[in-house]
């Protein structure tokens, strides 16, 4: 069978390429060698949150700044409009998640040891936690749920820079008997499905808080009913409740693959996952096929277009051996970032600026990786997400920002073969 | 331990031993043993210094048996011993000796020859058999050989003579650095320490003070303006995930660099190298000797540098030289030495112990013990060699599956905060109570937390926010905790970052940074 589009990673880059590509009538493949860090990241879309030591207001208005400082950012290719119109698709196909926000302004939400997080597009469920607009806050854990500790949390957060007064305290609330003392977020997420944990959550809030404290509880409010739950929540105390994101694996990461996949799968795309996609049958600058290895040996997949959203050194698109040497490894393309006969050295401070920390590959503006010459390496191969070279996304706090903005650029190259490259408006 | 936090104005003690490596701690225990009124300082945690960072080899001698027969015979007595009195910080493992390709086969018969000479027990094996017991080691391998070598876990030893140690009413006090040593005349009657955590000073007057700082004891000596001369000859090891060998393998040729591999609890281990360096507290991991070492690990593993590296770090050996300098370190004996100063210069009540091996410590602190009776009037026998340690009372030896058969009857039953290492909450909460410490370093130490594969990505948010609710440490104490733990963790995962632990950095990169959001922590 031959694919208009074969994508390459099953994270939010991936996701979102396939999914609008599938969307405008493509016939897509998604191969992964497993999922994506969906799993890991909290479901916010992460646009920009620092350049620098300076916290982000607007990301819209940070990008000259941003690059700035960081010229080679996968954000150059992007204006901030083509920015927000990949963010404003997203907030439209995920599912029950129903995201707000934009561009033009972070809000801010509390990480799960207190220190609030900007954050440009979030779920529903969380959107209460923001923390601009001060109030009184309450921070609920499970007894045996390890993964959150509201006490550090809220002792933290009361001491945080913020723009209105914030007062945070912590709560343990213990669930009902359970057979098992180490709870998971999963765990406790599929309790809030099945278990009817909401009503047990309700009655015991009601009594220990006021009607003006804003409730933070741990992301696990369900896999499947988590905004019925959450909507329960709110109606039922009659109190703003919002969800922390915490240790993976993440919950309402876990919700936004569900979503995104139940999409692509309804509209009939395969998602093939547990296999490796390495090298690509090529002729005339283009890839004819990817090659993709299984339990059963090699396939080749004819496709018209590649969308590479491997991912970076995480998840397994890069890899550097213990001779000092890093690859691309799906198709050992040319990559900046990297030292070239140097043995990489990595600082000695955890927080210092890294080697390899910028590693991945360059593209032109349609999102194709390049080669030192500039030239495309391959005419109908698009790169998304953390594989893109030049930033440093854990410290922007960009990742998700970039996957979704970039995963939504590389469909949108594919589906308009013919137009006019994007202009690096923003610089 | 419960009394690092009683205020001390002054202390009086038989023995002051100064130093809380397996040396230290073995002196004490065994002065405690016999009687002694015993105080212990260590100007950090015990076994922070050498002891903590060696390869976690029981010896069995056969190391030694060519080139050090009496260091050989020394190591395959304690090697029983230690087997029997600590059972609970050995596994017997078995060691076993392999030429490669590298190697001379005919080294082999010296090897055979060394063994029997020194009453090492050693067995040749055909080549099939080895391989068949460590299907990974090198399938060209020429000749093997098995001999009782076993791993030995550092930590548990030394918290396992500590805690004896104070069972016979010793005092052990980690964090407390000698400031001076206090002299009457020509005889030293005790120190001045300081708490390096409250800051409070102190004096401990003791009639013997036996100087057991390993490869810091000339700086302890120097504060009695005796002269110790011990070398530090720093030695680099690796911690490879999960066990590539499940017996000690060595190389069969003359000792060098690289030539041991290791089961060591959840890890393996592969070491190690000799440089002679200046301070022993200046130890800088480099990248030449990384890949000296997985260089060598290849020979003995083929593979090696794809398999997973966790960490790296380096100790001090103390090798002790009375005479000229000694161009190779590993040329230097690796006996101990007792000095007495005394007869050396005239300086009483003052005994240093070093030089030595972890294997050998109880002998090392037999024979300082013994010295330190004659000045405090007169023999006691030493008991060490038939009484267990705390923890080994059951004399079963430590088995890889302990922790996980210890939790599998109850599976689940609470928070497991460490998942690499099978660590409890309870675990947790009692090393807390019991070690009244809340560094994240130290009750790594006991327990291995942050010790497997994760390298803490997980375990670290967990074990501090318990920390935090237990009551006994602020947000900004449990801040630094954390902050510190990190900072810590990286100075030996740096080094050996590449393949899957870069990937697993990465991974933990997004937990504190892209999760947590942990730089931003109010200061």
């Amino acid at each position: 069978m031959s694919y208009d589009t074969v994508v390459v990673g099953a994270g939010l880059a991936g996701l979102v390429a396939a999914l609008r590509l599938t969307e405008q009538g493509q016939r897509v493949l998604v191969v992964a060698r497993g999922v994506g860090a969906t799993h890991l990241a909290p479901a916010t879309i992460d646009v920009l949150g620092y350049v620098g030591e300076t916290r982000v207001e607007s990301p819209a208005a940070a990008l000259p700044a941003l690059l700035a400082g960081s010229p080679d950012h996968p954000y150059r290719h992007l204006s901030a409009e083509r920015l927000a119109a990949g963010l404003a698709w997203f907030g439209t196909h995920a599912g029950t998640l129903g995201y707000t926000g934009s561009v033009d302004e972070n809000v801010l939400l509390p990480t799960a040891i207190g220190v609030p997080k900007p954050s440009a597009f979030v779920p529903r469920t969380m959107a209460g936690g923001d923390l601009r607009a001060g109030g009184r806050f309450v921070f609920v854990g499970f007894k045996g749920f390890k993964d959150f500790h509201p006490a550090l949390l809220a002792d933290n957060l009361a001491r945080a820079r913020l723009p209105a007064p914030v007062t945070a305290r912590a709560l343990v609330l213990e669930p009902p008997a359970s057979p098992r003392g180490d709870l998971s977020g999963r765990v406790v997420a599929g309790r809030f499905d099945t278990d009817g944990l909401g009503d047990w959550l309700i009655g015991a809030l009601d009594k220990r808080t006021d009607p003006d404290e804003i409730i933070g509880v741990p992301a696990v409010l369900g896999l499947r009913d988590a905004d019925a739950t959450w909507h329960a929540l709110e109606t039922g105390l009659e109190r703003k409740v919002f969800e922390v994101a915490t240790l993976p694996p993440s919950v309402p990461g876990i919700r936004l693959f569900d979503a995104l996949t139940q999409q692509l799968r309804e509209r009939g795309t395969s998602i093939v996952l547990g296999v490796r996609a390495a090298g690509a049958r090529v002729k005339d600058g283009r890839i004819e096929a990817v090659d993709v290895s299984n339990a059963t040996g090699p396939v080749s997949h004819p496709t018209g277009a590649v969308v590479l959203a491997s991912g970076g050194f995480a998840s397994g698109g890069l890899e550097l051996d213990s001779f000092g040497v890093t690859r691309e490894t799906v198709f050992d393309l040319p990559l900046v970032g990297v030292s070239g006969s140097e043995r990489v050295r990595f600082a000695a401070g955890y927080f210092d600026d890294q080697p390899l920390a910028r590693a991945g590959v360059a593209t032109d503006d349609r999102l194709r990786p390049v080669g030192p010459d500039g030239h495309p390496v391959y005419a109908n191969l698009h790169a998304a997400g953390a594989i893109l070279g030049g930033a440093v996304p854990w410290k922007e706090k960009s990742g998700t920002g970039i996957s979704v903005a970039t995963g939504y650029a590389a469909a949108e190259a594919i589906l308009a073969p013919n137009a006019q490259p994007v202009p690096e408006a923003v610089r | 331990m419960a009394t690092q936090n009683t205020p001390l104005s002054s202390l009086e003690a038989d023995v002051l031993v100064i130093g809380g490596g397996s040396t230290g701690v073995g002196v004490a225990r065994d002065a405690a043993l016999r009687g002694y009124s015993t105080v212990l300082v260590e100007r950090r945690d015990l076994a922070d210094g050498t002891t903590g960072r060696f390869h976690g080899l029981l010896h069995s001698g056969g190391r030694y048996a060519v080139k050090d027969p009496s260091a050989a015979r020394e190591c395959i007595a304690e090697n029983r011993i230690l087997r029997a009195t600590a059972a609970d910080c050995v596994e017997d493992t078995g060691g076993m000796f392999v030429s490669t390709p590298w190697d001379d086969p005919e080294y082999g018969d010296l090897f055979l020859e060394g063994c029997k000479a020194t009453g090492v027990p050693a067995e040749e094996i055909p080549v099939a058999e080895a391989l068949r017991r460590e299907p990974r080691v090198n399938p060209d391998i020429r000749r093997a050989f098995l001999v009782p070598d076993a791993s030995l876990d550092p930590w548990k030893l030394v918290w396992g003579c500590a805690r004896s140690a104070e069972e016979h009413g010793a005092r052990i006090l980690p964090y407390h650095r000698v400031l001076g040593l206090e002299m009457e005349g020509d005889r030293v009657v005790g120190a001045r320490i300081r708490s390096e955590r409250s800051g409070e000073e102190f004096g401990v007057h003791a009639t013997v003070v036996i100087n057991a700082a390993g490869a810091w004891a000339g700086q302890i000596a120097d504060l009695a303006h005796c002269t110790v001369n011990v070398r530090a000859g720093m030695g680099l090891m690796i911690a490879m995930n999960h066990r590539l060998v499940h017996m000690c393998v060595n190389r069969c040729k003359r000792p060098a660099d690289g030539d041991i591999l290791l089961p060591l609890r959840t890890a393996c281990v592969i070491g190690t190298t000799d440089v002679f360096v200046p301070d022993p507290d200046e130890t800088e991991i480099r990248q030449a000797d990384i890949d000296l070492l997985l260089d060598e690990g290849e020979k003995l593993v083929p593979g090696f540098r794809q398999a997973r590296a966790l960490h790296a770090w380096a100790g001090v050996r103390p090798l002790f030289e009375d005479t000229a300098a000694v161009a190779e370190t590993r040329d230097v004996t690796r006996s101990h030495a007792l000095l007495d100063h005394s007869s050396r210069e005239g300086i009483a009540g003052f005994l240093t112990i070093t030089g030595g091996k972890t294997t050998t410590f109880r002998l090392m602190a037999e024979s300082a013990v013994d010295a330190a009776c004659l000045q405090l009037g007169g023999a006691r026998p030493c008991r060490t060699a038939e009484v267990p340690l705390a923890g080994s009372e059951s004399h079963v030896l430590y088995r890889i599956g302990n922790r996980l058969a210890a939790r599998e009857p109850v599976p689940q039953a609470e928070e497991i905060v460490c998942e690499c290492e099978l660590i409890t909450r309870s675990h947790l909460e009692e090393t807390v109570k019991q070690r009244g410490t809340t560094s994240l370093d130290d009750i790594r130490r006991v327990t291995r937390l942050a010790m497997g594969p994760c390298q803490g990505g997980f375990c670290i948010y967990r074990a501090t926010g318990i920390l935090h609710e237990g009551g006994t440490i602020d947000e900004t104490v449990a801040n630094q905790t954390l902050l510190g733990f990190l900072e810590e963790r990286w100075k030996g995962v740096h080094p050996i970052l590449h393949g899957d632990q870069l990937r697993q950095a990465r991974l933990d990169d997004w937990i504190f940074q892209g999760v947590l959001d942990v730089e931003h922590l109010p200061a």
